[in-house]
């Protein structure tokens, strides 16, 4: 299996260079290792069926117990064809929709990177295997969406999706993360006996929350529904692919592989059955508001992820059964039909219905397709949906007390989607002839295959459920179950409930489409739309935008451009941070004192205070710089007086040095207008005592302790025996710390540098200098002009 | 002596000085100055690779045994950051040879390039708290230098609040080693480390470590004090601000860590609030910052400071499991910044703009750049496979493990906004169409070579992290075992017997 | 008398920070000036005070003559200072060379890197652009 997924992945990576020598032929060429993948996976349908899920192990990260492992069970066998199975036909699709673009190669790179993705996540068995190709599939799905990038409304839609999957991502990633706690493994495998651990843990609601905002956001279960739809800015291939065979079934994976884990709870239940119900009604409604080929899919596929997280909820044999069953149901029948929205799409020009008609003979084939397709989606016999149907209706009908409100949910939907499905299935083919510019002819062979295999396995799974029921369908279900469990399938059961409630969503359905030129533009429809099809969306992107408001608003208080407050932040948070530790953390001592004060030491400190006081105080430049420079004289007495005379000679050539420097070069300036108003003076200057106040407060906590002197003892006996110097502060300098005095000269070498660049130095401007100071007047002119 | 540990602070010495010797002859000198940097990879390389082997070696400067001299010491997390230094080094010379004008490049760029090279080292490697402040002033005045090397006005402008504030720090932090040394008597953190463990009583440490914090906050840009870094990373060209954000800050939160494990190793409730508080505010402030930004080398500035609040959080949990993520995200994140800046240079160069609302066709008409943008961009947003995933990963593990849940609740919203932020970038800047003249590509073949070749260099190297973690990342679980139990440190330093 | 110390050490801090936070750039340059005598005194201060005895060995012997004053925080402080001062003339130039550039020495007009900018946005749908 790892070189079943890898091999997609390496492709990818070579597909734009493949596209390059192979043109038209690309899709044929590249499609032969999905379907070589495909094979692979179908000889396991036998042992799979038999019982025994297949497990690979290869190491990857063992410091993170990150392996890549796989496990193949009934459940990930169903994904994994339909992922290669339908990804083949995709990429046969691609090669002739996508024929001609520029950036053909691209698109089958990211394309392929998807497959690998998707493939990878549905046989993953450690989570964060899975996890990682989850949002692989995510990233693959924003280039795809955004594959028309010059249109901005297509980058929106790519953003979109981006961030309502990645978010969801990023809850399930802490949700998985929890559930390994929990659990104690990192693998799905080991987890799935583990149930009962987890459910009663105290973690478990979080868990399940967590996990739940993963897989709603995935598969676009209400409110995160508005993403979906959006998506259909990407190429049809994508939408057929990614948008509704296999990406947005990702979350309704999770849910199923995770049941036997999470599920059986009564939140479980209420939270799956009541979103996925209400998604499922919603927007199998909103469907037959549109007009659009791709949007009426695209909503119904919103819908069906509905049904699935539903049944998923309702947990019973059958439901699960059922869920599985339309899986695969939905996968054939909606690829098919996608894959015919382009068709027409690229012979016509337009995929609105209204505008459509009459292709009946221009395009045969590809009406076959559609229309045997559209009559599975329709739940018509002899076809597998009506199958899916009929056993949807059983699970609602076993569900128990709310199996009432599944089984009129479902009926509900299914009676939309049938409308639906006859409006995309019969519109552009039938009536009169469309209003199109283009004068369509049959689509190449590579584009009416893909759709033609699919409707046709509709059908022939529909006739012989028994190619599929007793092997890929029964070991999935068994799989989530986490029990084996039998079932036929078979179009005919005689006259029981199910098929009355089947015969009453033919009715409504029916009249739904009869009814439907003027249901779709009815008030109530545009209401319901502008409520839970549109509005959700909008408030995204509000949501957007009032968090770059908020952004602004913050980063220009807290950046605000001004020096002063900058250091006075930096300033206060000294305070509040060392001060509040000093305050709570510390044993605030007073000194003992080694030695006693002097009369004429405490007039040299008496003079270093004063000297700054007036410094501070003085305006008068001449003034300030005398201040300095006789508090600097006097700290150098000061270090004369207690036994450092280096110090104090080296103090008294700086402070001469800094004075001369100050005077030469900013002595003649101009001051400056305007003062700072009182309050702010008294401000900076509480700030400013503050963190002076602490320092000392701090350096008389620690002179409250004895210095062992043990260091300075050490140089002191060493400076003459082995380093051969009498003045032991000389030595330390250059010998026992002579690398602190390497950097001290590297720094002064540097200064000299910089003053000579910022002295010496014309005005530079950037290698492409047209640039940098257009864009500099730029930002200047708009700032003056917003000020 | 180790000369293996003398090399890093050695070969960027001297290329430095060769550098300045041939500034009159440009051709060897810039041929001197990859060669340095290649030397300086090969030394690090060595050296890592014998750390992450035989364990933490030490060398005692001028023979002086430890505690009495300077010591220079290697443990993995110190020599993982000498390599990734040495190999954006390299990346970052080669790109200058075409992204640096010949009047920067004239007025000393490359020695101050070197012995920016050379503070930073010596930050990473010293074991010694004075001499750390030495090596911090020699880094920050090189970064002063670059930062105004041109003279522009934007460039002055931000450097004066850029100076300001770091002198800030530096005054902060040599009064943090005063008070550490009128307590501890030491200056060599290994001997401090148990030295302050003889002295606990009058809880003066606490205190200390909250000096600190501030002092090596300030550096490592950390809410509310990183103010400097949006105000100054902006306005030098492409290559320095690459180096810088690499860098520089990374300076300032290893010595955090430092200072912590061997100090600090327990702190109190409050310590550890505080950072996580901390944390929190820098990963949003920074991410906030980034999102409203229209000049695309100041977006990245801010989210410089954004990926700064992750490490810090991994800190703050004081955990083994927190420790690995954080020194992975430090090493993986040293790449990953320098490739976003030279990304941003080479988005300026072609595009004639550094204003993202005017870019545009960069996908479209560099394929090759957009790529590579694709890996450090979606890694920031702590995106899979790419090398910022296991540090976000590891990070998140860690803080559930230890219950935080607020701050890993804020962790995750902020990598999804930083995620939108990076889609802004792509979207506006490579997606969004331009014509064939609006994108335009300036110089001559080998300097187009001289500039893309290390971006895809870098892009590579940052996939392979992503695509097999696990050399890196057992290299993090090496020095955050290290930082937990800090016995094999304080032995190295100071012999078996004066450790136990 | 080390107490005494810390405490001019501490005012000297306050008065620096306070002339660092004023909007004439040369007042921030004498704070800094300040700052590093503060920052010096300090570790002076905390190395313990003796008076009168230099840490000098005399001639003849091997070990210098106790009391002696501590010589370890002499040398940091030596360095301290030449890096300080490195540091200073560096600032200095810069706000000189600043003010070449703009013609003035208020620390509030410094909004060349920094102009306050409008958000980017599409104010009419309300929504970020994509």
């Amino acid at each position: 299996m790892l070189w079943a997924v890898l091999s997609i992945f390496v492709l990818a990576a070579v597909a734009p260079f493949i596209a390059r020598v192979t043109k038209q032929a690309t899709g044929w060429v590249l499609g032969l290792l999905p379907l070589a993948v495909f094979a692979y996976f179908a000889q396991q349908i036998g042992p799979v069926a038999d019982g025994t899920p297949i497990r690979q192990v290869h190491a990857w990260v063992p410091s993170l117990d990150l392996t890549l492992s796989f496990y193949l069970d009934g459940l990930s066998l169903l994904f994994a064809l339909l992922v290669t199975g339908i990804g083949t036909l995709i990429v046969v699709y691609a090669g002739g929709y996508m024929h001609g673009h520029d950036q053909y190669g691209r698109f089958f790179s990211q394309l392929l990177l998807f497959m690998g993705a998707m493939l990878g996540l549905v046989v993953a068995d450690n989570i964060i295997a899975f996890f990682i190709f989850f949002e692989l599939t995510s990233f693959a799905s924003y280039l795809l969406i955004g594959f028309y990038h010059t249109d901005e409304d297509n980058r929106q839609a790519a953003r979109k999706a981006l961030v309502v999957t990645g978010g969801g991502g990023l809850a399930l990633l802490a949700g998985l993360l929890l559930l390994q706690q929990v659990t104690g493994t990192m693998e799905f495998s080991e987890m799935l006996a583990l149930g009962d651990t987890v459910r009663a843990h105290p973690y478990y609601t979080g868990i399940f929350v967590l996990v739940i905002l993963g897989a709603f956001t995935k598969s676009a279960q209400f409110p995160f529904h508005f993403w979906l739809p959006a998506a259909m800015a990407g190429p049809t291939p994508v939408s057929a692919y990614l948008h509704s065979a296999t990406m947005v079934k990702a979350g309704v994976f999770l849910l199923a592989r995770l049941s036997p884990v999470l599920g059986g709870t009564d939140l479980w239940l209420y939270t799956l059955v009541s979103f996925g119900a209400f998604t499922m009604v919603l927007s199998a409604w909103l469907g037959l508001r549109y007009t659009d080929l791709k949007q009426i899919l695209a909503y119904t596929t919103v819908m069906v992820l509905g049904l699935l997280t539903m049944l998923l909820g309702v947990g019973t044999s059958a439901a699960v059964k059922a869920a599985m069953v339309f899986i695969l149901v939905h996968a054939l029948y909606k690829g098919a039909l996608f894959m015919m929205a382009g068709s027409v799409d690229h012979e016509t020009g337009t995929r609105d219905v209204l505008e459509l008609g009459g292709l009946r003979s221009e395009m045969p084939y590809t009406m076959a397709g559609g229309l045997l397709a559209a009559l599975s989606m329709a739940g018509l016999p002899p076809l597998f949906g009506f199958i899916g149907k009929e056993v949807t209706y059983e699970a609602a009908l076993g569900a128990g007390p709310i199996g009432i409100v599944v089984l009129v949910a479902s009926v509900l939907a299914n009676a939309a989607l049938l409308a639906g499905a006859l409006v995309v299935g019969i519109k552009p083919f039938f009536g009169g002839e469309g209003s199109f510019t283009r004068h369509p002819h049959e689509a190449p062979v590579s584009m009416w295959l893909g759709p033609g295999i699919l409707a046709t396995l509709g059908l022939a799974f529909g006739l012989v459920p028994s190619l599929v029921d007793q092997t890929i369908l029964q070991a999935a279900t068994g799989a989530v179950l986490q029990s084996p469990y039998e079932f036929y399938l078979a179009l005919w059961h005689g006259i029981n409930a199910p098929l009355i409630a089947s015969l009453v969503t033919f009715a409504i359905g029916f009249a739904l489409y009869v009814q439907w030129a003027r249901v779709q533009p009815s008030g109530f429809m545009q209401a319901l739309d502008g409520f839970f099809g549109r509005r959700p969306a909008a408030a995204f992107e509000r949501g957007l935008f009032e968090m770059a408001r908020l952004s602004q608003w913050t980063t220009r208080r807290v950046q605000d451009g001004t020096f002063r407050h900058y250091l006075l932040t930096v300033l206060s948070t000294f305070v509040v941070l060392v001060g509040s530790s000093l305050l709570l953390q510390t044993n605030i001592q007073w000194p003992t004192e080694v030695l006693g004060v002097r009369y004429y030491e405490a007039a040299l400190a008496g003079i270093i205070v004063l000297a700054a006081l007036v410094a501070v105080r003085t305006h008068e430049r001449f003034i300030a710089i005398l201040a300095l420079s006789i508090g600097g004289y006097a700290i150098a007495l000061l270090y004369l007086l207690f036994g450092a005379p280096d110090l104090a000679m080296t103090q008294f050539t700086i402070e001469t040095l800094s004075i001369i420097i100050l005077v030469i070069v900013l002595l003649n300036l101009p001051g400056i207008s305007g003062q700072v108003s009182l309050a702010s003076r008294v401000r900076d200057a509480v700030v400013a005592t503050g963190v002076g106040a602490i320092i000392t407060t701090i350096a008389l906590t620690v002179l409250s302790t004895p210095l062992d002197r043990y260091v300075s003892d050490y140089l002191a006996s060493r400076s003459y025996t082995e380093a051969r110097g009498h003045n032991i502060v000389n030595v330390i300098l250059v010998d026992f710390r002579a690398l602190d005095t390497m950097g001290e000269i590297g720094v002064l070498a540097m200064a000299a540098l910089g003053v000579y660049v910022l002295m010496r130095m014309m005005r530079q401007n950037r290698d492409t200098p047209e640039a940098s100071i257009e864009s500099d007047d730029k930002v200047l002119t708009e700032a003056e002009e917003t000020a | 002596m180790d000369l293996l540990l003398i090399l890093p602070l050695a070969i960027p010495l001297g290329t430095a000085v060769l550098t300045l010797l041939l500034r009159s002859v440009p051709g060897v000198q810039r041929l001197t100055s990859v060669l340095g940097a290649v030397a300086l990879l090969g030394a690090s390389g060595t050296l890592l690779w014998r750390v992450a082997t035989d364990g933490i070696r030490a060398a005692q400067m001028g023979g002086w045994p430890a505690p009495f001299g300077i010591t220079l010491v290697a443990d993995p997390l110190s020599a993982g950051l000498l390599g990734m230094t040495a190999f954006v080094a390299v990346a970052v010379a080669v790109y200058a040879l075409a992204g640096m004008d010949e009047a920067r490049q004239r007025f000393g760029f490359h020695p101050l390039f070197h012995l920016l090279l050379m503070g930073v080292n010596g930050a990473f490697i010293t074991g010694d708290m004075f001499n750390l402040y030495v090596w911090f002033e020699v880094l920050l005045i090189a970064s002063f230098v670059l930062l105004v090397l041109g003279n522009e006005r934007r460039q002055l402008d931000g450097a004066v609040k850029y100076v300001g504030i770091n002198l800030v720090s530096s005054i902060i932090f040599l009064a943090a080693v005063g008070l550490l040394y009128g307590h501890t008597g030491t200056l060599n953190m290994a001997d401090a480390s148990g030295r302050i463990a003889e002295l606990r009583g009058s809880g003066v440490e606490a205190t200390l470590a909250t000096l600190f914090i501030m002092a090596f906050g300030i550096k490592a840009a950390l809410f509310p004090l990183f103010f400097w870094l949006p105000a100054a990373y902006h306005t030098p060209p492409a290559p320095v601000a690459a180096v810088f954000a690499g860098l520089l800050t990374k300076v300032g939160i290893y010595s955090l860590i430092r200072v912590f494990s061997l100090l600090f190793p327990d702190p109190t409730g409050y310590t550890r609030t505080v950072l996580l508080v901390i944390a929190a505010g820098t990963m949003v402030v920074g991410v906030m910052g980034a999102m409203v930004q229209r000049n695309v080398h100041r977006l990245l500035a801010f989210l410089v400071i954004s990926a700064m609040g992750y490490i810090l959080m991994g800190l703050g949990f004081f955990t083994t499991l927190g420790l690995v993520g954080a020194v992975f995200y430090i090493l993986q994140d040293v790449p990953v910044k320098t490739t976003l800046f030279l990304i941003g240079g080479m988005m300026e160069r072609d595009t004639g703009t550094a204003r993202l609302g005017e870019m545009g066709g960069l996908y479209q008409y560099r394929p090759v750049l957009a790529a590579a943008f694709m890996v450090p961009a979606f890694s920031l947003a702590g995106f899979p496979p790419f090398p910022g995933f296991w540090g976000k990963l590891t990070l998140v593990q860690a803080g559930l493990e230890a219950e935080q849940f607020t701050i890993v609740a804020v962790a995750l919203i902020v990598g999804l906004f930083t995620l939108l932020v990076v889609a802004q970038i792509w979207s506006r800047a490579f997606w969004r169409p331009a014509t064939e003249d609006d994108v335009q590509a300036s110089g001559s073949t080998s300097q187009r070579w001289a500039l893309n070749g290390p971006i895809v260099a870098l892009a590579v190297v940052l996939l392979a992290i992503g695509l097999y973690a696990q050399p890196l990342y057992g290299l993090a679980e090496q020095a955050a075992a290290n930082l937990v139990d800090t016995q094999a440190y304080v032995d190295a330093v100071l012999g078996p017997s004066a450790g136990a | 008398m080390e107490a005494l110390l810390a405490i001019v050490s501490g005012i000297l801090f306050a008065c620096s920070f306070y002339l660092m936070m004023r909007r004439n750039l040369l007042r921030f340059v004498i704070g800094l000036i300040i700052l590093g005598n503060a920052a010096n005194l300090l570790i002076f201060t905390m190395g313990r005070l003796t008076r009168d005895h230099p840490p000098v060995i005399p001639y003849g012997a091997e070990l210098p003559i106790e009391p002696y004053a501590n010589p370890l925080p002499q040398a940091l402080i030596l360095t301290a200072i030449v890096i300080s001062f490195g540091l200073l003339v560096f600032a200095l130039v810069l706000v000189f060379r600043n003010y070449l550039t703009t013609n003035t020495l208020d620390a509030d007009t410094l909004d060349a890197a920094e102009p306050d900018e409008p958000l980017d946005v599409h104010t009419e749908t309300r929504r970020l652009p994509a």
